[in-house]
């Protein structure tokens, strides 16, 4: 019974975690590097959420999409004046740069709402109870908007133009570039929807607890670890690689001080890599 | 003020030393690390145990900090030979993440996240505190001068231009008969190797070590000094870390200057100084202050090269 | 080519340096006493310094208002000792080496002051710090130690006291991995064996996550009557989310610092309902604490706030009392302020008043008696206790 408890605590964080997992994951599809200011970005949705909701009102549903439009309008700026031009240089480089925009963010947000936490005004709901086990409302609720994001993602993806064509150039730049699809637009719509979920990513995380400046910074290991144990670039495989971690650290507890936590998420790389040196579900984009 | 200018004198003579050793797995080969302060802390806590639980003399404890550095470089690049430059970007932080968790969680080994005080320095309480920071400021920089010829003619040697060559095309110097794998832990060990230097140093210097020091705010740092020097470029790295040791503490001076924000936004315009000032550096001199002059170095033909190989 | 742009930079960096110090000389020739605030503004601490700035300033700013000591004035110099004990070590350079303060105060992390600390005594600067780990106090540090926060030791006794108080007899500890988090579980432990009760389960937990379900779930095993949560204020913040959640009804006791007010403000009122919370504390007839609150215009204050008030208030009234800024005179004089048979004084402007009635002064502080040993510990204390009812703290008792 302790363990199917374990597995419903991972199947819920790890939930969480897939929402930002595929944001990375996406971004990385289409730009090719590993973007860390994603931190930055999850606080930022966070944050607009907090104001959408505390200062304005809304409810959970709009508040997250001003979250997801917040962070997503925020990193497809970055990215057009920032890590763009930077991506000539190669991804090493792109990717320190996104280091120190995350720092930069991070303290924009800082300076501007300073360090203290603030919660969402919303009521805070006791465990559903059955068998022995227990559930938390808000947490599935939190599932369940990470399953629609995931779905809408989706159909966006296999039914729109522009999502094809974020695929195709996903799966082969160059012939995207001889078939006519704008790669600079592709790459802001891919900014904008990465981010985004990052952002929806960080305020599902603020509405299970507080929300601080470090808010983004505290989880982006785990969700590095889901992106990459499920296979760097593979959406489905963002999905499994963040059920994987959400699962391991929660059953980790089982054998390990849960003072060990971060460490199950590395270990879980190692083991991953060291079998399928691509991921569970091995990236397409190589 | 002078005191103060040696101490940081100090501090940037560490930061180079890293960003030498940086420099040998980035620069020259092109392999992403993103665990530096986890080197850093494997020589940084071997020595102080050394020295302090088994009272080993400085020197020999410096020592052994560095080879164990090196040998986990090699460990780490041996696990992650076969990964691409961004899974090895994420491991090499997971492995500095969770040496961290480690030392904090094992009380026995370093008293956990107490850390270890009383790291005995050379001459230290014979010294009066100026003239021990004068007398580290020596040995570091000399320390930074043997390890710049070191590698300077490392840099030069053909062992140099292997690592360029996998840094450049790894397909090409594997098609001339190189053995990448040994190259690339070679890089990683003499890297790693510096780090692990580093770190010694730096736990004799201040005297206290724990694990909050080894933060990914300091690889940042390192990662910063490189690429404002000219990554790949022995002298660009020391002069990298010496212009961000100027400049992270130059902020201090500048920030309060700044006319009604609060200590939090000051400190967070610190933070935010910083962090545009590298992308700026990114931005417009992608190559460094001092670009590394690759093209007498790194362009002797592949034929050249195959041609002295017996094949 | 390559040299002339070297020498370029030189010149740069030179004229940069020349710029940067001139205004730093300026201000030292003024006859304002420097006191250096490095407290943590950004990282893990960022929550806590804040808070604890304020206070201080609040009080230096209440005696510069009185016309400070014989005409000089309190001038602060605040670095952000960015909850790292290398930035740290550098900030503290700048501020002893350049500022040239005498005294540092506000250091919060304990790896963050154990760094710091031997650059202090060994450039002689006096420090003042709420770090909780007991190894602080043992190190080297030749006096220029005086340390607010009582040792885990006493702390733990007094909590474990209190609980037992409460005829609750199964303790539960859930914390955070820190310094203290080992002697903490052990005194607790020993004090309530004592009373004939015990710890059933102790769990440490990672700092950083977003739940802690599964961490309550283990300490719940051993069916814990009462729990005690031994973490910071945004750990602790997410623990109580999750017992509320969860339905554990168990009193709950924790420190003072782990539930600002901010916390609470930041939550539903059922969330943090019946906390029981702890502090050091002066006598009952005190009223160093109510003034400390009124200042801030609070009603509880917690107690790092407390103890960054005294910190402040044993500068001013030590300077007030040597009439010399050095590090030794601060380190000489603190206790012939803080402790001993003198007139009791409960704020820094009271025993202004009272030194320069030629008395001999007594500061008894709102976190406590502020009497150090030799080493810089708090010597004995008291403690407070309050609740949280309705998103408020209230008031309990004293002890």
């Amino acid at each position: 019974m302790e363990i199917l408890q374990l597995i419903v605590n991972g199947i819920m964080s790890g939930t969480i975690l897939a929402v930002p997992a595929i944001g990375l994951t996406v971004i990385f599809a289409v730009l090719r590097f590993t973007n860390f200011a994603l931190a930055s970005h999850m606080t930022i949705g966070a944050y607009a959420g907090l104001i959408a909701n505390a200062t304005f009102g809304l409810p959970v549903i709009p508040s997250l999409i001003v979250a997801f439009v917040g962070a997503g309008l925020v990193g497809w700026l970055s990215d057009e004046f920032v890590l763009k031009p930077l991506r000539a240089s190669g991804f090493i480089t792109t990717a320190i740069g996104s280091i120190a925009l995350t720092i930069g963010l991070e303290n924009i947000v800082r300076f501007i709402f300073g360090n203290q936490m603030r919660g969402y005004d919303l009521p805070i709901r006791r465990d559903w109870r059955f068998s022995g086990l227990h559930i938390s409302p808000q947490q599935v609720e939190s599932l369940v908007i990470a399953i629609v994001v995931m779905g809408l993602l989706f159909v966006f993806l296999s039914m729109t133009r522009t999502g094809k064509a974020m695929r195709a150039v996903a799966d082969n730049p160059m012939l995207a570039a001889i078939k006519g699809i704008n790669a600079d637009r592709i790459a802001g719509i891919v900014s904008f929807v990465g981010m985004g979920l990052a952002g929806v990513g960080g305020m599902l995380i603020g509405l299970d607890t507080t929300i601080d400046p470090l808010v983004g910074f505290k989880t982006v290991l785990s969700i590095f670890a889901a992106a990459v144990v499920g296979g760097f670039g593979s959406i489905p495989g963002a999905v499994v690689g963040a059920l994987v971690i959400g699962i391991g650290e929660e059953l980790s507890l089982l054998v390990l001080s849960p003072a060990y936590r971060t460490a199950v998420g590395f270990i879980a790389i190692l083991l991953v890599l060291t079998l399928r040196p691509r991921g569970l579900l091995g990236a397409r984009a190589y | 003020m002078e005191h103060y200018l040696i101490a940081m004198g100090v501090t940037a003579g560490i930061y180079a030393i890293m960003a030498l050793g940086m420099n040998v797995i980035w620069g020259m080969a092109g392999l992403i690390n993103l665990g530096l302060v986890g080197f850093f802390a494997v020589g940084a806590y071997t020595s102080a145990l050394l020295t302090v639980k088994l009272g080993w003399p400085l020197a020999a404890g410096i020592v052994s900090g560095t080879a164990l550095a090196a040998l986990v470089g090699i460990g780490v690049s041996l696990i992650t030979v076969r990964m691409r430059g961004d899974y090895l970007a994420i491991v090499t932080l997971g492995f500095a993440e969770t040496l961290r968790v480690v030392m904090s969680n094992e009380l026995w080994i370093a008293n956990g996240t107490d850390g270890l005080s009383g790291i005995p320095g050379p001459l230290r309480g014979t010294l009066d505190p100026h003239a021990f920071n004068l007398l580290f400021l020596g040995i570091v920089w000399t320390v930074v001068a043997v390890l710049f010829v070191f590698l300077q003619r490392l840099s030069f040697s053909p062992f140099g231009r292997v690592l360029r060559g996998i840094r450049d095309d790894e397909g090409v110097v594997e098609v001339a008969g190189k053995n990448v794998v040994l190259f690339k832990a070679k890089a990683f060990a003499v890297g790693s190797g510096a780090l692990g230097l580093a770190g010694a140093l730096y736990g004799h210097f201040t005297s206290y070590i724990a694990p909050d020091l080894f933060a990914p705010l300091l690889t940042l740092y390192i990662k910063l000094s490189l690429l404002t020097g000219g990554l790949g470029n022995n002298v660009g790295a020391i002069v990298g870390a010496v212009l961000i040791v100027f400049f992270l503490e130059a902020t201090r001076f500048i920030v309060p200057l700044v006319p009604a924000v609060s200590s939090v936004q000051a400190a967070s315009l610190r933070e935010i100084l910083i962090a545009a000032t590298l992308l700026l550096i990114l931005r417009w001199r992608a190559k460094g202050l001092i670009p590394e002059r690759i093209a007498n170095i790194s362009l002797p033909p592949p034929t050249a090269e195959a041609r002295t190989q017996p094949i | 080519m390559t040299r002339v742009t070297r020498r370029k930079i030189l010149k740069g960096a030179a004229a940069a340096a020349a710029g940067v110090a001139l205004p730093v000389r300026a201000y030292a020739a003024g006859e304002a006493v420097k006191v250096g605030i490095l407290t943590p503004l950004t990282g893990a601490g960022g929550a806590d310094g804040p808070r604890m700035l304020k206070a201080m300033q609040a009080v230096f700013d209440e005696v510069n208002k009185a016309g400070g000591v014989d005409g000089r004035m309190f001038q602060t110099v605040v670095e952000d000792d960015q909850t790292n004990p290398e930035a740290a070590v550098r900030a503290a350079r700048k501020l002893i080496e350049v500022d040239k303060v005498p005294i540092i105060m506000g250091t919060w992390a304990s790896s963050v002051t154990t760094a710091v600390l031997p650059v202090c005594w060994e450039s002689k600067t006096f420090m003042m710090t709420v770090s909780g780990a007991d190894s602080i106090s043992l190190l080297p540090h030749q006096g220029y130690l005086v340390r607010t926060q009582p040792t885990s030791k006493l702390q733990s006794i007094a909590h474990a006291s209190y609980i037992a108080s409460t005829g609750k007899m199964k303790i539960g500890v859930i914390g955070i991995q820190a310094p203290f988090a080992q002697s903490t579980k052990e005194h607790l432990d020993a004090t309530i064996k004592a009373a004939g009760g015990s710890v059933v389960s102790h769990v440490i937990y990672e700092k950083d996550k977003s739940t802690y379900r599964s961490e309550i779930d283990q300490v719940m095993k051993a069916n814990p009557d009462n729990l005690y949560l031994n973490g910071y204020a945004p750990d602790t913040v997410v623990v109580l989310r999750d017992l509320y959640k969860a339905g554990i009804e168990l009193p709950k006791f924790c420190q003072s610092y782990a539930v600002p007010q901010s916390t609470l403000d930041a939550n539903p009122p059922e969330v943090s309902e019946g906390v029981v919370t702890g502090s050091p504390s002066a006598d009952v007839d005190s009223t160093a604490y109510k003034l400390a609150a009124d200042r801030l215009g609070m009603r509880e204050i917690d107690a790092y706030v407390a103890q960054a008030t005294d910190w402040a208030s044993l500068a001013v009234l030590t300077f007030a009392k040597s009439k010399e800024a050095t590090g030794s005179a601060f380190k000489d004089n603190v206790r012939k302020v803080s402790q001993g048979d003198g007139v009791k004084v409960y704020s820094a402007i009271e025993g202004l008043k009272a030194i320069s009635e030629g008395k001999e002064i007594n500061y008894e502080g709102a976190s406590g008696p502020c009497d150090f040993n030799e080493i810089g510990d708090i010597a004995k204390c008291r403690f407070r206790f309050t609740q949280v009812r309705n998103g408020k703290l209230e008031f309990l008792k004293i002890v």
